[in-house]
């Protein structure tokens, strides 16, 4: 009976300390008792694998946010990564691991000029990664020469399923996730970061070596980008010049739905995973439900305000 | 005896962790300045905040003129006439001092903005307070002094009959504390009712008329504004300080830190000097003569162009915080919230951001020992809190300042340079302080202190360094410097120049 | 040197690279026989492959034509897209064709020009509320109702259906729709049992027919609005696809004309976007020489199949 309690309790703080794990368990409640279909292990799995790559991308923009930035880049860059691994895997007959360490680099590449832009160019930013996102989905369109590119199926098979039940892409979603925890809370970097974004001059005449900092929280972005988009490209078997469009505003919108602040110095792994899952379970529960198409992005809308509003009035009611 | 124009009684606040005000009275006259006073965390800041609508109170009454009043928010308290001067002003630098005066309310004709008749309004309401500023000047081009002059007229502008003033002095020099007290001795004959919050003491009996001493979120006293200053002290800490400058000197060694020829045309020209192993520099001088400059540039903080600086006979590079840190230096700067602090972090954190570097094996910050060395200096330094995961924001400001020294102690600087150590704390933790340098000189470290504060700079320095118009006007050893010694040097090159 | 500002450096950057499109995009065009006739293409987004091959066809015909085309592109912002045909104007082209991001957003654009006696083809979609010179565009109706009869012949006319529709608001996603939903009605065994969005995109047909399917184990056909999304489809039904659940998609991009090789894709309802880009600049030339043009012209939608597809593979 004691570790019962003890459990509820600890299940309670982790509660109190995740607004929008609340918000979450509302929403799985309310589809299961909406649809008998919802609350079975294929659906859920459906829901994990769909989460994947928001939940990689809006985990690469946890350590920014963090910082006090913002990576509007994410969307673009997964989309490069993945048509250069799809065409030095095709056209230039690289061996596939070696192709997926080159889409690696490339968007930890894309990450360090935005770090560099920032840092040493001082842009905003807003403004660096807002050019960054052109480039990036620019030079994926150059290469591609604006088509989609099939995957040779070594490299596809990393969206399949390990055994008949295990989707890869789930794994990798949980491994980034287990990174991005171990980063944050135990690594110099994550620390750095939390200082960084909560008081960047305290931090910098705390010895914060800042611009050394921020160039590694980018370049972190842009390969949790990187890792986003050979995973989407993965699941379709095809690196798609336009694919992500539009994700790094629900990566962001993950992250802060997660308890993250715009403003910096706040935000955590196991937050953001639950935002990604919001969104993921949100836009299955709709399809499972036959939503019309223009009331989906209202009720998106809603859910997002609610599920920000639910985790400030928790704070509110806390002081 | 006139009417009182509020009244409060048996107030009463609780936080999660901690009870903030247990039990507040408090009276205030038409036409009068009632001082309040009592330790950092004694409830100060909390009571002001429910008088002006930001926080309410869980049990106890609050009567302005007379009649039960409920303050919900910032416009309560505006249309009964209180108006609140925090230390943060309610400002915006970019505007002009008239868009500031009038801000959200500016004077409209057919829907615009009608300049000329916000210039004309904004005159009179600064020659009121009588602040010599141009109404149409940013308000960024003036100095603390007058923001806060633009802030008073703000607030009377507003019709405010009870004005409340949190640390007004703090940022002052001190003749522009006396410019401050003319203008609030006027507004006192005026009708204004005035809540003045101070940790000098020998302001209280200059501008005071009655003193309501906080302690641990209750009021102990009420007495007169010209109570001995040793009575106030034992009613605000609850015992008698024997002391207010402890200074026990210690034996010195070798110097630590050597200053040579520093230069950054423009700001400061030509400083040497050092500091020895178990020595307490001061460093005094006006506000602007160059202090604070100087010890951003010694720290890295900021570039320099000519000159060197040494700790423990090696030479430091320029600009390199990091190399300054590893050579044993640490600063405690002047803005402890701005630069000294991540304040939504916790203690924990703050108090391990120097010495993560070197708990960092391999990419992983050991933690586990962080948090340890945390709490034993958090120990050491009887810092008052719920819990090392308290956030740093909700600590009182000598708290605040004890951890910002307390990440420096725990990195072992043989050299900490104090920018403003004790500005806007109270008399027991300005004590602790004391004592804290005591102890680390006689550890054998050493110590710059830059204040502003004479007595406290005369009373625990060995040696005390003078700066005007960014120069090393002259040094003084502990015999020599007085009160009189040290200003005639600070104001001194200003009128040969001048 | 110390007068040059930084605003300076970057304006002279902007011109340079200006000056490297600009020669890029002469590169795409050719100096022949009808040399002084120019022509702007305003395409609505170059970031889906149908459109990638509207302008291949439509810069194939210039190169055979001897005329010169400027091609941009208005990443599907009718506003961009106003701006672009404003500048074609200014740079007295002698006809433009206009693939529009949004029929009406279209018109005062067609208008500005209409006032320059610069003739309009519109290419793709139709213009509402201006006067085009000509229209050149496949009929999206039709060919919804193309694809409903394709896939009552694949399913025998009986089964359960879902429908991949495209991004909310759009008029393709709209007629493709109109058009299916009237020609489903042939077939009453047919009954569509879930509709949804998935954005034309191929990612989203992925995720939502995997949703689709939680739902509505029982489906046995699909009927997605392109075939980016039928491709996703095929992806989520797996084994499934051209099989137990027979998938008909819209557009006969080059991906699409292969899953039909495969025999995923049951039918794919082609239009012919290389053709319709020729049929555009031929009009254009045509009406910049001054000749009469027709109003509309129909390009023919085709319903490639597993027997016929060698011959769409090859025309492109």
């Amino acid at each position: 009976m004691t570790t019962g309690v003890l459990r509820l309790r600890k299940g309670g703080s982790v509660l109190s300390e995740n607004g929008s794990l609340i918000g979450l368990i509302v929403l799985v409640v309310a589809l299961t008792l909406l649809s008998g279909d919802f609350l079975t292990v294929t659906n859920l799995l459906n829901v994990g694998v769909q989460a994947a790559v928001t939940a990689i991308l809006a985990f690469g923009q946890t350590y920014v946010i963090i910082s006090a930035g913002i990576d509007l880049s994410v969307g673009a860059v997964a989309a490069l990564s993945a048509v250069v691994l799809a065409w030095t895997a095709t056209s230039n007959g690289m061996p596939w691991p070696l192709a997926t360490g080159f889409a690696l680099l490339v968007g930890i590449a894309c990450g360090l000029v935005n770090g560099a832009l920032i840092t040493y160019g001082k842009l905003p930013p807003f403004i660096a990664t807002l050019a960054m996102q052109g480039v990036a989905r620019g030079l994926g369109l150059v290469i591609s020469q604006g088509s989609p590119i099939a995957l040779p199926d070594s490299v596809s098979h990393l969206g399949d399923t390990i055994g008949s039940y295990l989707p890869v892409p789930v794994i990798v979603m949980l491994v980034m996730g287990v990174i991005t925890a171990v980063v944050l809370n135990r690594t110099y970097a994550g620390r750095a970061m939390y200082a960084i974004g909560g008081n960047e001059e305290a931090a910098r005449l705390s010895g914060i070596k800042v611009t050394r900092q921020k160039l590694i929280t980018y370049a972190l972005a842009g390969g949790f980008a990187a890792v986003a988009g050979i995973v989407l490209a993965s699941r379709l078997a095809s690196a798609q010049p336009q694919a992500a469009l539009g994700y790094e505003l629900d990566a962001i919108a993950a992250v802060v739905i997660g308890g993250a602040s715009l403003s910096g110095g706040k935000g955590k792994a196991l937050g953001t995973f639950v935002g990604a899952l919001i969104l993921a379970v949100l836009r299955n529960g709709l399809n499972l439900l036959s939503v019309s198409a223009f009331w989906q992005q209202v009720v998106i809308g809603v859910v997002i305000a609610l599920a920000v509003l639910l985790d400030t009035l928790r704070r509110r009611q806390a002081r | 005896m006139t009417e009182e124009i509020l009244r409060v009684r048996g107030l009463r606040k609780r936080f999660p962790g901690v009870v903030a005000l247990d039990g507040v009275d408090f009276d205030l006259r038409p036409g009068e300045v009632h001082v309040l006073l009592g330790e950092n965390g004694a409830g100060k800041s909390t009571l002001i905040k429910m008088l002006s609508g930001a926080y309410h109170p869980d049990e106890g009454t609050i009567f302005v003129d007379g009649r039960e009043t409920t303050i919900r928010t910032a416009e309560d308290a505006q249309r009964l006439g209180i108006a609140t001067i925090y230390q943060e002003f309610n400002l915006v630098p970019q505007l002009t001092v008239a868009e500031n005066l009038m801000l959200g309310r500016p004077p409209r004709r057919f829907g615009f903005v009608d300049k000329k008749a916000m210039y004309a309004r904004a005159q009179e309401m600064l020659d009121r307070v009588g602040v010599d500023a141009d109404p149409r000047a940013p308000l960024e081009s003036l100095g603390i002094a007058r923001m806060q002059m633009v802030e008073i007229a703000k607030a009377l502008g507003l019709d405010a009959r009870v004005l409340i003033m949190d640390e007004p002095t703090a940022v002052l020099t001190t003749s522009e504390v006396e410019r401050l007290f003319t203008i609030v001795r006027q507004l006192k004959e005026q009708g204004v009712a005035i809540v003045f919050i101070t940790h000098h003491l020998e302001e209280i009996a200059q501008i005071g008329d009655r003193v309501t001493v906080l302690r641990d979120g209750a009021s102990v006293a009420e007495v007169p504004a010209d109570t001995p200053e040793d009575e106030l002290v034992r009613l605000m800490v609850g015992r008698s300080i024997d002391q207010q400058y402890p200074r026990e000197r210690s034996t010195q060694g070798a110097p630590l830190l050597e200053v040579r020829g520093l230069t950054r045309t423009g700001v400061f020209e030509d400083v040497s000097f050092e500091v020895r192993a178990g020595e307490v520099v001061g460093l005094a001088g006006l506000v602007g003569a160059g202090r604070t400059e100087v010890v951003r540039a010694i720290f890295g903080a900021d570039h320099y162009d000519s000159g060197e600086v040494l700790v423990d006979g090696r030479r430091l590079p320029r600009g390199n915080v990091t190399a300054a840190m590893e050579a044993g230096l640490g600063l405690v700067p002047e803005d402890r919230k701005g630069q000294g602090l991540v304040l939504g972090a916790d203690i924990r954190e703050n108090l391990g951001l120097v010495t993560m570097r070197h708990a960092t094996h391999a990419g992983f910050v050991d933690r586990a020992g962080q948090t340890k060395a945390a709490a034993r200096v958090a120990e050491q330094l009887g810092v008052r809190m719920s819990g090392l995961t308290q956030e740093v924001r909700t600590l009182s400001g000598g708290n605040q300042q004890k951890i910002v020294i307390g990440k420096w102690l725990l990195a072992e600087a043989k050299v900490l340079i104090l920018d403003e150590p004790t500005r806007g704390i109270d008399v027991g933790a300005k004590v602790e302080i004391y004592q804290l340098i005591n102890s680390l000189t006689a550890a054998g470290h050493a110590v710059l202190m830059i204040s502003s504060d004479l007595p406290e700079v005369l009373g625990m320095s060995d040696r005390v360094l003078v700066m005007a118009r960014g120069r090393l006007a002259g040094e003084l050893s502990a015999a020599e410097a007085t009160q009189d010694s040290v200003m005639a040097l600070a104001v001194g090159e200003l009128e040969e120049t001048a | 040197m110390q007068f040059i500002k930084p605003a300076a450096v970057a304006a002279a950057g902007a011109v340079l690279a200006l000056g490297l499109t600009a020669c890029n995009k002469s590169s795409s065009s050719a100096g022949g026989g009808g040399g002084d006739i120019k022509i702007g293409l305003s395409v609505s987004t170059l970031n889906n492959p149908y459109f990638v091959q509207l302008r291949q066809g439509a810069e194939a015909e210039a190169k055979k034509e001897g005329v010169k085309i400027t091609v941009t592109d208005a990443q599907n912002d009718a506003s961009q897209q106003v701006n672009q045909v404003q500048n074609f104007v200014s740079q007295s082209m002698k006809a433009i064709i206009i693939n529009p991001v949004d029929s009406s957003a279209a018109a005062p654009a067609v208008k500005a020009a209409d006032r320059s006696k610069i003739p309009v083809i519109a290419a793709d979609r139709g213009v509402t509320g201006a006067d085009a010179a000509q229209t050149v565009a496949s009929d999206n109706v039709a060919g919804g109702k193309l694809a409903a009869q394709e896939l009552g012949k694949a399913l025998g006319g009986k089964g359960k259906v879902a429908v991949l529709q495209g991004t909310a608001g759009t008029s393709a996603a709209r007629d493709r729709q109109q058009g299916f939903a009237e020609g489903i009605k042939a077939f009453p065994g047919i009954q569509v049992v879930a509709q949804q969005p998935a954005d034309f995109d191929r990612t989203k047909g992925l995720d939502v027919m995997t949703n689709l399917l939680q739902a509505h184990s029982d489906i046995t056909g699909v009927f997605a609005a392109n075939d980016e999304m039928a491709l996703g489809a095929i992806k989520a039904l797996g084994g499934k696809a051209g099989k137990q659940v027979k998938v008909v998609g819209f557009d006969g991009t080059p991906d699409g004309l292969k899953a039909i090789q495969a025999g995923t894709l049951s039918a794919d309802v082609a239009q012919q976007p290389v053709l319709l880009g020729q049929l555009a600049v031929q009009s254009a030339v045509k009406a910049a020489k001054g000749g009469k043009i027709e109003a509309t012209v129909a390009v023919p939608v085709k319903v490639a199949t597993k027997d016929n597809v060698a011959q769409f593979t090859n025309g492109a």
